[in-house]
């Protein structure tokens, strides 16, 4: 930090200083401690490292798609001179984004948005799934924002009627 | 809140100070003697040691940069030492995002971190490296922590491999001098997903392998969620550190969720199985005052009260006798007139602020009505017998009349009329009183003669005013929709409202063509009716008069209690929601800083089985599994004959969980009764827990770097320098992806060691 104020006055020693004990964060920070072991010549590259997730995923699923394509080339050239040869190159590679679970086929219970418990019902105007009759008096007697809130819990967000 | 079987409630924990991190251990044994260093670089903790301890170091994985208030220095603070200090954990930040390695300054404040930690004091890291990494890592976050390994720290080499794998490895450790050969499918929990390796004959098969995008940190945002949901109002901020505590201690799987719920539709039993977590909570502070101190304060406002009477009344009598005087002073002056020459007299009056005789005249009659009226205030007379004023001038016929008279007389017909309003209304007031007591007799008389008779009466108007007020409601919600008879009349009488034509032709020419709406009075109601923000009046009135009903019948009917009224048949929950929400009365400060869990328990652990239900559109455990099924079982294969049957029947058979929280209580048993369904009938079943699904990662891998194969399957610093950060040898329990390309690799491995027996076909396997 660049110095402020040439002039800041000190503050006033009254001569019987009190021993400053180091307090437990600074007990504890290895701020200071020597690192003998680090390379003196690294230099970061800020612009690599400043990446967000969303670029890094982007770039794994571009990579993986040539990839593949260079894959796929090189079987088809391969499988004009030596079709057994061209069996040995893998068909994919397992990568971070393809190792992803595929959304679910199954068809799952309904749950009641308020209670947890299962939901036989849903209300039409909100669109949240309840229990009985019982939980329905909550459910009407919930404001919009409400209901959208419980929605969101459940992943689903409202289209705007 | 009604009386129930006593639970036990939980409290918060209480937070502790870290402590100061035992002293590194002395260096010299592995200085110079190349000892692999293991880091098990986790989400949650980071974990590292040199390959030949027993146990690791174990941190937090969060590094916070934090300038001490006090003394203004700034401080570095890695895992528990976040907490010594207040408002540092805001500004920790973690390697992590996610499920992604993706700050590579807080990863290198970390490794700094373990590296003093194991007092390495050489130029650079001289020891080869084993670390995890997430199952098919991006190659970004790989060729970054290659890029620090190599070039921040000169390690000579750095072999990546997956917890998982490595976590059944040291539960499955083989025969000294004998390959890792084992089967078996393996959950690894990690923190923000949860991923199924399939290992075949001692190799990830990652070419099956899934990641479920749902973890403990999803799980405990999940949780936050719905204890928000469920209490809205909740005076402290709950925090994810507090949801993942609950997670951690009351959460748990259901071995059969579907069963669970049937049983918890019973509000007894759904009270049973609840939670409560007692939030820190501060009773405000009533200050006690004693009888004498009570009586003192009395006794002291007694005497100021008296005090402030005298007080008023010594003015009282100041004023009189002022008024007094004054008045005596003017009627003197009256009567000077006679004895006077007028103009003195009239310059005198104007020295007094009087105009003219008739101004006199009028102040003296205000004087003497004042003295009169405050004579009888003293005398303890009432204030009414004020004597009637007469108008005389509202008789005679304006003729007669000169102009100033006939102001008069208008003054007189506004006051008279004013004055014979006041009367009409009080007799009003009196008949009406009148008739309220005489009404009330009656009804006493009645009530007298026939209780029931009276009480079915009263009752029967209170229904019909609840009724009412119930219909109104209903009416306010069915105009909410737009497709509702209600909405539907309501426009209707809008549209004709606007239209020209409302009053027939007929009637037009009749009336002359005058809009007629208005004359009757009842016209004006539509207004109301379509008018729908604003709470009617009527609202009001009918609940004031049901108020007075229930009053009469409270205080009558011994039948009629508390509960019969309209505000507790109003707020009356079901024995169902005050179960899942018990509620307390509005005082009770300890226990509106209660948080009741019930369902949540199961409901937060069983999206690991279908995270649909949070929102995350993703087949869930069970569904993976059951995908992976026609992988190894022969006989529910469609296509080709498997390889290794036996081994990838024994693979799924073989349930391995690990990662902290696979110790979710009840995970075991939902993994077996799911695998039962999916498998053919009889098949030998096991799941099995690591001994350690904290740690044996790390151990795993530190007993991996004792073998001699360690050696062949890392990246040196000359092949790092070559090929880049992003490349590494394909191994039994490493990724696959960026691995060297098969010339390379093959031209690398002709001067390495011969691998230990394989199985005839291999790379059949590992191309699949």
């Amino acid at each position: 930090m660049p110095p402020k104020g040439g002039f800041k006055k000190k503050a006033p020693s009254d001569g019987a200083a009190t021993p400053l004990t180091p307090t437990l964060a600074a007990q504890l920070s290895y701020l200071h401690q020597p690192r003998p072991f680090k390379n003196p010549n690294y230099t970061k590259n800020i612009n690599r490292r400043a990446k967000n997730l969303k670029t890094v995923l982007g770039q794994e699923r571009e990579r993986e798609k040539t990839e593949r394509e260079a894959r796929r080339l090189e079987r088809e050239e391969l499988a004009k001179t030596d079709p057994q040869a061209a069996s040995n190159i893998p068909e994919e590679v397992p990568t971070y984004t393809t190792i992803e679970a595929p959304p679910s086929v199954i068809p799952h219970k309904h749950l009641c948005d308020i209670t947890g418990l299962e939901a036989p019902y849903t209300d039409p105007t909100t669109g949240l799934r309840y229990h009985d009759k019982s939980v329905y008096e909550i459910v009407k007697g919930l404001s919009a924002s409400v209901a959208k809130d419980y929605l969101s819990a459940r992943g689903v967000n409202s289209i705007v009627k | 809140m009604e009386e129930n079987t006593p639970q036990t409630i939980f409290r918060l924990p209480t937070t502790y100070l870290p402590t100061l991190p035992p002293t590194a251990e002395p260096y010299s044994k592995h200085r110079s003697h190349h000892t692999p260093i293991v880091i098990d670089n986790g989400s949650t903790s980071i974990r590292w040691g040199f390959g030949t301890s027993a146990t690791p170091y174990t941190s937090p994985n969060a590094v916070a940069k934090y300038k001490e208030r006090k003394t203004n220095k700034p401080l570095l603070l890695f895992g528990e030492a976040i907490d010594s200090e207040s408002g540092v954990r805001a500004q920790a930040k973690t390697p992590w995002e996610g499920d992604v390695l993706l700050n590579f300054d807080a990863l290198e404040n970390a490794l700094d971190y373990a590296f003093i930690q194991l007092g390495i004091d050489t130029p650079s890291v001289d020891h080869p490296v084993l670390m995890t990494e997430r199952l098919c890592s991006p190659l970004h976050s790989r060729a970054l922590t290659s890029e620090l390994m190599f070039e921040l720290y000169n390690v000579p080499s750095l072999t990546y491999c997956i917890d998982g794998i490595m976590s059944f490895y040291q539960n499955h450790l083989p025969p000294p001098k004998q390959p890792f050969a084992s089967n078996g499918l393996v959950i690894s929990f990690n923190t923000a997903s949860t991923s199924i390796i399939p290992i075949l004959r001692g190799k990830g098969l990652l070419s099956q392998a899934k990641r479920i995008p749902w973890g403990p940190s999803q799980s405990s945002e999940y949780l936050l969620k719905l204890i928000q949901l469920k209490y809205p109002n909740f005076p402290t901020r709950v925090t994810t550190i507090q949801t993942n505590w609950m997670l951690h201690n009351f959460c748990q799987v259901a071995t059969d969720f579907p069963a669970l719920l049937r049983e918890l539709r019973d509000p007894l039993k759904l009270r049973a199985s609840e939670v409560i977590v007692q939030f820190p909570f501060t009773l405000p502070v009533t200050e006690e005052k004693t009888e004498e101190e009570v009586a003192k304060i009395a006794e002291k406002r007694k005497e100021q009260g008296k005090k402030l009477q005298e007080m008023a009344a010594k003015m009282m009598v100041e004023k009189l006798l002022q008024k007094e005087t004054d008045l005596q002073y003017l009627t003197n002056l009256k009567e000077t007139k006679a004895t006077e020459n007028k103009r003195e007299w009239v310059s005198k009056l104007q020295a007094e602020g009087l105009s003219d005789e008739a101004a006199l005249d009028e102040t003296i009659k205000k004087l003497d009505a004042d003295l009169k009226k405050a004579r009888k205030k003293e005398a303890g007379e009432a204030d009414e017998g004020q004597e009637e004023p007469t108008f005389p001038l509202v008789d005679i016929p304006d003729a007669d009349l000169d102009e100033e008279s006939l102001k008069e007389k208008k003054k007189q017909k506004l006051l008279k009329a004013g004055f014979e309003a006041r009367a009409r209304a009080r007799r009003e007031k009196e008949r009406e009183k009148e008739e309220r007591e005489r009404e009330e007799k009656k009804e006493e008389e009645e009530r007298e003669e026939d209780l029931g008779g009276w009480a079915r009466k009263l009752r029967q108007e209170q229904e019909a005013l609840m009724a009412k007020i119930k219909e109104r409601s209903k009416r306010k919600a069915a105009l909410t929709d737009r497709k509702s008879a209600a909405a539907q009349a309501r426009m209707k009488n809008i549209a004709s409202l606007a239209a020209d034509d409302r009053v027939p032709k007929a009637k037009k020419r009749k009336g002359g063509g005058e809009d007629m709406f208005g004359a009757d009075d009842a016209d004006w109601a539509i207004y109301r009716k379509i008018y729908t923000a604003a709470p009617s009046s009527d609202e009001e009135e009918d609940l004031v008069q049901l108020q007075v009903i229930e009053q009469k019948l409270l205080a009558h009917d011994p039948t009629f209690t508390n509960k019969h009224t309209h505000a507790s048949i109003a707020s009356q929950r079901s024995a169902l929601m005050s179960a899942f929400r018990p509620s307390y009365e509005e005082g009770d400060i300890e226990g509106n800083t209660r948080i009741h869990l019930n369902t949540e328990r199961w409901r937060v652990c069983e999206a690991y089985f279908s995270p649909g239900m949070a929102g995350v559109d993703s087949a869930g455990l069970a569904e993976v599994i059951q995908n992976l099924v026609p992988s190894f079982i022969e006989s529910r294969s469609r296509t080709t004959p498997l390889d290794f049957p036996d081994d990838r029947a024994e693979l799924i058979q073989n349930v391995f969980l690990t990662g902290s929280a696979s110790r979710m209580p009840g995970v075991e048993a939902r993994l077996h009764a799911t695998l039962q369904s999916l498998l053919p009938p009889g098949s030998p079943i096991n799941v099995m827990r690591a001994e350690d699904p904290t740690l044996d990662a790390w151990k795993g891998m530190a007993a991996f770097t004792r073998t001699e194969e360690f050696r062949n399957v890392g990246v040196t610093k000359a092949e790092y320098e070559e090929y880049g950060g992003e490349r590494v040898r394909r191994w039994w329990g490493g990724n696959w992806n960026g691995e060297f390309s098969r010339e390379v690799g093959d031209a690398m491995q002709v001067d390495e060691p011969q691998q230990p027996a394989k199985a005839p076909n291999f790379d059949d396997l590992w191309g699949k």
